[in-house]
């Protein structure tokens, strides 16, 4: 019976979390819009609700009921398995990503994560090497140039990123003794114990990394729309085509921005002066800042050559993780 | 533009006595022999005493009657003497020999050449169809060639029966339009066989190349190992409609072929114009002119500028530049009447007086501007990213500006100082006062800096041009006193003098003077140049418009080799061509 109560729990707190993630990334695009129009001065959706509140309503309508055409040419089996392998990973992220404290609410303890585990930003990491795979299905599948030169040009700057973004990663981990995002979390107490103070090469290159694992300017070019139309998802149309820009631009985006929260700026760590609710409100204000500096990069930036960007990964970045994987070891050494 | 002078031409005479000499003030010409021609332009190219090293046009002329029956006409400028001279020859046999290995910018226009009369090159390399596809059997531009094209496609009406008597007027002849097959078979033309992994087309239609130009990238990986690029997408045969035109009605059509820079495509033609019939244009006209050119290229430039930055991923600057443009807009629209293409210039002067207060605007617009372009600045000049995309690509030495006769922006950002408004003012050129920018390098973050200064420059002849029309607010803006000259509106309804002096205009067009002109203009894009070959009729025998992007063009194939995708962008964006005027 115990055994039943959990799984429905999770089931229930999976749900919530997925259509949570929905909502929540078609109102990222808003955001977006939002303050991308701001930015350019311009007032950006206004029409749709008030001042363009239900846009993204509007939006997922438009993209849900769309015609949905697959050219002949393509490779069915991938080209409708890439959108989902760049999608459902995302979203699985979230999996192990908590937003906050335990609450007590009616006498059930609420815990706002799916799940604890030991090796959770290990897990993390390894499902977002997994949606890459979409982009690359998705450009080999639409058999056709645009798409492949995107796939590969998108596969060419992952490779150097995750493994910057990988060691990137070991700097905070070292300094906390631990995979568990809560953990870390916890090891971060007080303004002066966030880790971004005492690692603030890995925090720029993890940024450097979000930019280029979710394509953003300056390292969009796997869809730069200038030379290769639209990259790696030119054959896509319909939700199908939705599906990469939701996964990319925003539940990525969203996911890495949390992580970066958890892992530099002390997650949901703050002052309790919001009543019970402080730590969510806390952390949802660090992942919006975050959030918010990732999108004035895009609106501001030219975009990088992809082999620029590679040098970059290979010859700056990497080398930068190592030795403030030196640094950290030191510190973590005499400090015992 | 200072012609060569009759004395050097005497010198040249001396040398070669077999040449024929015309010099007059509107052109300078000699004629030569067709198997002398290449000693001829060798020498004059390599002389030091003529140093005749940049080409700047080819074309033919058609002459049914003549034996031979075309003429080949070369235009050639001197950069140490600052002078200009033409070099004509009759093709015996309908071939002339090819100047590729003296200019590679002769290798499109004699492509073009071919591909309008039908003139073949001895020893050029690829010599295809420049604008029509593979498998057109007309040459558009002969005399005989109707301007309504040839019906030869016959296509029988879906309802009518054959052998009936139709009921309805319909031709089952139809003009001969290219089929897939056609375009392939250009496609193969142009690539003999593959050389690297894959052909990527880039265009006709693709959000980079800003209009329907369609480019061949051979590719290997993401290096582009040799490319060629199809034209003719947007080929309207504007020198072909000219010729059964009147002057005036010409002018609309300069509009559409630079359609980001109308107004100085306009001014361009209607000096050449005016030049042939030696009208004289009001003073205040000419500031006006003066005036809306230099808005007009600072319109075109922010243009430029926006598109540039928004192909290497800059989105913002895209709609800051925008919103300058747009003031922009507004003042040509307050003046002009309409926005893009305003068709505002007349033969002898503008088509309307300035409006109640748009000296006012403009001066506000000159408060403003600098601001704005320092903020461009701000977010673009010093950009890491910016810079490390820009610097390096597409180096243009001053070798290649000669050769392929590159002008406009892309000259001076070589560090050619060829630029139209100094070297042969026209308008008020002569009374303002600007700098010409110059780049070092010749690469494309020179060029860009080239036409930022050039905005500046602008701004400052519009200053300048604003001051003096404060001061002769009440001239005149039209010559109507010229016989040449078409009347107001106003004054066709008052005085019948001037009702029947329109009419004829109208209908007879302006009797030119027999003779031929070259004038050009300082485009934004480069320089435009109108070849006009007056019979003493109303209509111009031979319009041939040299066109600045179409010649900055024909350099991108040679930078592009070993570069990638993402270069191209940037090559194609510094080189800022316009399809419209590429294709005419």
């Amino acid at each position: 019976m115990e055994l039943i109560g959990v799984i429905l729990g999770l089931v229930v707190k999976s749900v919530i979390f997925v259509i949570g993630m929905f909502l929540l990334a078609a109102y990222l695009t808003l955001v977006e819009r939002k303050f991308a129009g701001h930015i350019q001065q311009r007032p950006g959706p206004l029409h749709v609700g008030f001042h363009g509140l239900l846009q993204p309503i509007a939006d997922a309508l438009k993209v849900i009921t769309k015609e949905d055409l697959v050219p002949d040419f393509v490779d069915k089996l991938l080209f409708y398995m890439a959108s989902l392998l760049a999608f459902v990973p995302a979203i699985m992220i979230l999996a192990v990503i908590p937003f906050g404290e335990k609450i007590t609410l009616f006498g059930y303890e609420l815990k706002p994560y799916i799940t604890d585990l030991n090796v959770g930003l290990i897990l993390a990491l390894a499902l977002g090497s997994i949606s890459i795979y979409g982009v690359i299905f998705a450009g080999w599948a639409s058999n056709s140039k645009y798409p492949m030169i995107g796939g590969l040009r998108k596969a060419a700057v992952l490779i150097g990123y995750e493994v910057a973004l990988g060691f990137a990663l070991v700097g905070p981990i070292m300094m906390a003794g631990s995979f568990s995002l809560r953990e870390i979390v916890e090891a971060q107490q007080g303004f002066f114990g966030a880790f971004i103070w005492y690692q603030p090469i890995a925090f720029i290159v993890f940024l450097f990394a979000i930019l280029a694992e979710t394509g953003r300017t300056p390292f969009d070019v796997q869809e730069a729309e200038a030379e290769l139309v639209s990259g790696y998802n030119t054959e896509y149309s319909g939700m199908k085509f939705g599906l990469f820009p939701l996964a990319e631009w925003y539940i990525a985006t969203f996911v890495l921005s949390a992580i970066a929260v958890i892992l530099f700026f002390g997650g949901w760590n703050g002052p309790h002066i919001f009543g019970p609710f402080s730590s969510y409100i806390w952390f949802l204000l660090k992942l919006g800042i975050v959030f918010m500096f990732l999108l004035w990069v895009h609106w501001t930036l030219p975009r990088y050559r992809v082999d620029q960007i590679t040098e970059l990964a290979w010859k700056v970045m990497l080398p930068l993780t190592f030795i403030n994987i030196f640094l950290t070891a030191f510190i973590v050494v005499i400090k015992g | 533009m200072p012609w060569i002078k009759e004395e050097k031409l005497e010198t040249l005479k001396r040398l070669f006595p077999n040449i024929k000499i015309e010099c007059n003030e509107k052109i300078s010409s000699i004629e030569v022999e067709k198997g002398q021609i290449l000693e001829i332009l060798e020498f004059l190219k390599t002389s030091e005493d003529f140093g005749f090293q940049m080409f700047i046009d080819f074309t033919c002329v058609d002459y049914p009657l003549h034996k031979p029956r075309f003429q080949g006409v070369y235009i050639l400028y001197s950069p140490e003497f600052k002078e200009r001279i033409v070099v004509k020859t009759w093709a015996t046999d309908d071939t002339l020999p090819s100047l590729i290995h003296l200019w590679k910018g002769a290798k499109w226009a004699e492509r073009e050449a071919y591909d309008m009369f039908g003139v073949t090159f001895e020893g050029h390399d690829n010599l295809v169809r420049m604008f029509m596809w593979e498998g057109y059997k007309y040459f558009p531009l002969r005399k005989d060639f109707p301007k309504e094209g040839i019906a030869d496609t016959y296509l029988p009406s879906l309802n009518e029966p054959e052998n009936s008597i139709p009921s309805h007027d319909y031709n089952p002849y139809h003009t001969q339009l290219p089929t897939i097959e056609d375009l392939e078979n250009t496609e193969k033309k142009r690539f003999e066989k593959k050389q690297a992994q894959i052909v990527l087309n880039w265009g006709p239609l693709h959000p980079g190349t800003h209009g329907t130009i369609w480019f061949l990238f051979d590719m290997e990986g993401e290096v582009i190992k040799h490319c060629d690029i199809i034209l003719g997408q947007l080929h309207r045969g504007i020198e072909k409609l000219s010729e059964d035109l009147t002057y005036t009605q010409i002018i609309p059509y300069t509009d559409r072929m630079d359609y980001i820079s109308a107004i100085c495509s306009n001014v361009a033609y209607v000096n050449a114009v005016e030049k042939l019939l030696d009208i004289e244009v009001p003073e205040k006209a000419k500031w006006i002119r003066t005036m809306m050119c230099e808005l007009q290229r600072i319109n075109s430039h922010l243009l430029w500028l926006g598109t540039f930055a928004l192909d290497l991923g800059a989105l913002t600057i895209f709609l800051y530049t925008f919103r300058e443009r747009e003031k922009l807009m507004d003042i040509i629209e307050g003046i002009a009447g309409i926005r893009l293409n305003s068709s505002f210039m007349r033969i002898g002067g503008v088509r309307y007086d300035l409006p109640e207060g748009a000296l006012d605007v403009i001066k506000h617009f000159t408060k403003d501007f600098p601001s704005k372009i320092k903020e461009y600045e701000t977010i673009l000049t010093k950009n890491r990213i910016w810079q490390r995309r820009n610097i390096g690509v597409g180096v243009i030495k001053e070798e290649d500006v000669y050769q392929y006769g590159l002008t406009g922006s892309v000259a001076r950002g070589s560090g050619v100082p060829y630029d139209i408004r100094m070297l042969q003012p026209t308008d008020a050129y002569d009374k303002v006062d600007f700098e010409i920018p110059l780049g070092t390098v010749g690469d494309s973050y020179d060029r860009y800096l080239v036409r930022m200064e050039e905005m500046k420059q602008s701004l400052e002849i519009v200053k300048q041009c604003v001051k003096q029309l404060e001061k002769i607010k009440d001239d005149k803006y039209l010559a109507t006193d010229n016989p040449y000259v078409l009347p107001t509106l106003q004054e066709t309804f008052i005085s019948i003098e001037a009702m029947v002096k329109d009419f004829n205009l109208r209908i007879y067009g302006e009797q030119t003077p027999e003779g031929e002109i070259y004038l050009s203009g300082e485009n934004p894009r480069g320089e435009l140049g109108f070849f006009i070959v007056s019979k003493g009729e109303g209509k111009p025998y031979r319009l041939r418009i040299r066109s600045g992007a179409f010649y900055n063009l024909q350099v991108f194939p040679e930078l592009i080799e070993g570069r990638t995708i993402a270069d191209a962008v940037v090559l194609l964006g510094s080189l800022d061509p316009v399809v419209g005027e590429t294709d005419r």
